[in-house]
């Protein structure tokens, strides 16, 4: 067992695609993701599973590879009836969570936006750049920028997961070029197509880092090391100004209502 | 029964030790003097930008591993919400910890007892006072010695 744990999960999962189904069963998502690198370790160790549940995990997997061995099965079975806790999050992880609320807002949008721009003879450029301000500077360069700059470096940055929010936050910079493109193009398809993406890739990328990510990275960090970030994002939230945080909420505020109206006319 | 749970008596003397080492010798961590809310200065240079710890007194004698677990790199005052005098100025004195001292974090720890989340309530107001904010932190330890939990504030 300890030679698999050591191998990359999409390649176990390549050779015996019956763990992927195991994984899905405990709630671990791994076989959607794009990359797959992580090893099978990392994987059971970043879902901080009950002792429990890890051992029938780790059985079952074991079993799937190798059914021919004698493998004993863990004394206690998966409870059926185990709720999921409350994540508790540290003040500065607390804030990015808050944060993410804002930029889930815009994205809810997306779809009416999209209907919007396909069935309106000509494209609102100034709606479509406006929505790209706010993600480039709200969602990139007020939130994502304290995640790369600040938190991230507080974890071993090689671990595949942290190199997978590089890369959805890359990937996300991207799609809005692209957005960007199509708007000044006039070209609606571009804008559609790009739109969604964002929005899938975004929705995916919030959900992986308020249940997976930052939990994994608040369980490592010392007391000291929380005061550390709490500081340091405040820092960077105060040279980016208070007005910057409420500008964009009065933006998502504005938007909500004019396609509330929309829908309700 | 009835009464102050935090004055009640309870006899716990025939628990058995069940884990940990009496083995070894384990030296002190703390690195300053004085300790006591009203004894210690703001300005002292043990507080400037460290990670302070405000424990109540009853903790240091109920937990095992005090030094190792909460004095170790932490500066530290200690008080008992529910016989101290002047609360107030304990008040000002953590909101001077963190504005002028810029302390990096604050950990309340506090016996299980309800009279014990004073203290909690104490280290509340003097952070709502001041105008820097920092990670506040509480707590709770059992009767018998054992976390019962831990939270960011
Ligand atoms: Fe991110
Ligand atoms: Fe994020």
């Amino acid at each position: 067992m300890e030679n698999v744990l050591n191998k990359e999960i999409k390649k176990i999962i390549d050779t015996c695609p019956e763990v992927g189904k195991i994984l899905e069963e405990f709630g671990i998502g791994c076989v959607p993701c794009s990359i797959g690198s992580c090893l099978l370790r990392d994987v059971v160790g970043i879902h901080n599973l009950n002792p429990q549940k890890e051992s029938t995990l780790m059985y079952r997997i074991e079993k799937a590879i190798y059914p021919d061995r004698r493998i004993s099965e863990p004394k206690v079975g998966l409870s059926k009836k185990s709720t999921p806790k409350k994540i508790s999050y540290s003040p500065p992880v607390k804030k990015l969570v808050d944060e993410h609320v804002l930029i889930k807002r815009l994205l809810a949008m997306i779809p009416t936006i999209v209907d919007y721009v396909m069935t309106s003879i000509k494209v609102d450029k100034d709606l479509i750049l406006r929505c790209v301000d706010f993600i480039r500077t709200y969602a990139d360069k007020y939130h994502h920028m304290k995640e790369e700059d600040i938190l991230f470096k507080y974890v071993d940055n090689n671990a595949e997961i942290i190199q997978v929010m590089y890369k959805d936050h890359d990937t996300g910079r991207g799609y809005v070029r692209q957005v960007v493109e199509g708007a000044e193009r006039g070209n609606k398809n571009q804008i559609k197509e790009n739109f969604l993406a964002y929005r899938e890739l975004l929705t995916q990328h919030i959900k992986k880092e308020d249940e997976i990510l930052y939990p994994w990275i608040d369980r490592q960090l010392t007391t000291t090391q929380v005061g550390e970030i709490f500081r340091k994002c405040n820092e960077s939230d105060a040279s980016a100004g208070n007005a910057l945080p409420r500008k964009y909420e009065k933006f998502i505020v504005e938007i909500e209502e004019l396609f509330l109206q929309e829908v309700t006319k | 029964m009835s009464g102050c749970p935090g004055s009640k008596t309870i006899d716990f003397s025939e628990k058995t030790v069940q884990e940990g080492s009496e083995s070894g010798k384990r030296p002190s961590q703390l690195r300053q003097w004085p300790i006591q809310m009203h004894l210690v200065s703001p300005h002292a240079p043990y507080f400037q930008g460290k990670d302070v710890l405000l424990a109540a007194d009853c903790t240091a004698f109920a937990l095992g591993d005090f030094h190792k677990d909460y004095i170790k790199g932490k500066s530290i005052g200690i008080a008992c919400p529910k016989l101290d005098t002047d609360q107030e100025v304990y008040v000002e004195k953590i909101k001077a910890l963190i504005d002028e001292a810029k302390i990096n974090t604050l950990t309340v720890i506090i016996m299980q007892v309800p009279c014990c989340f004073g203290l909690v309530q104490i280290a509340k107001e003097g952070a709502e006072k001041a105008t820097r904010k920092i990670p506040v932190k509480q707590v709770v330890v059992g009767l018998e010695g054992n976390i019962l939990s831990e939270d960011w504030i």
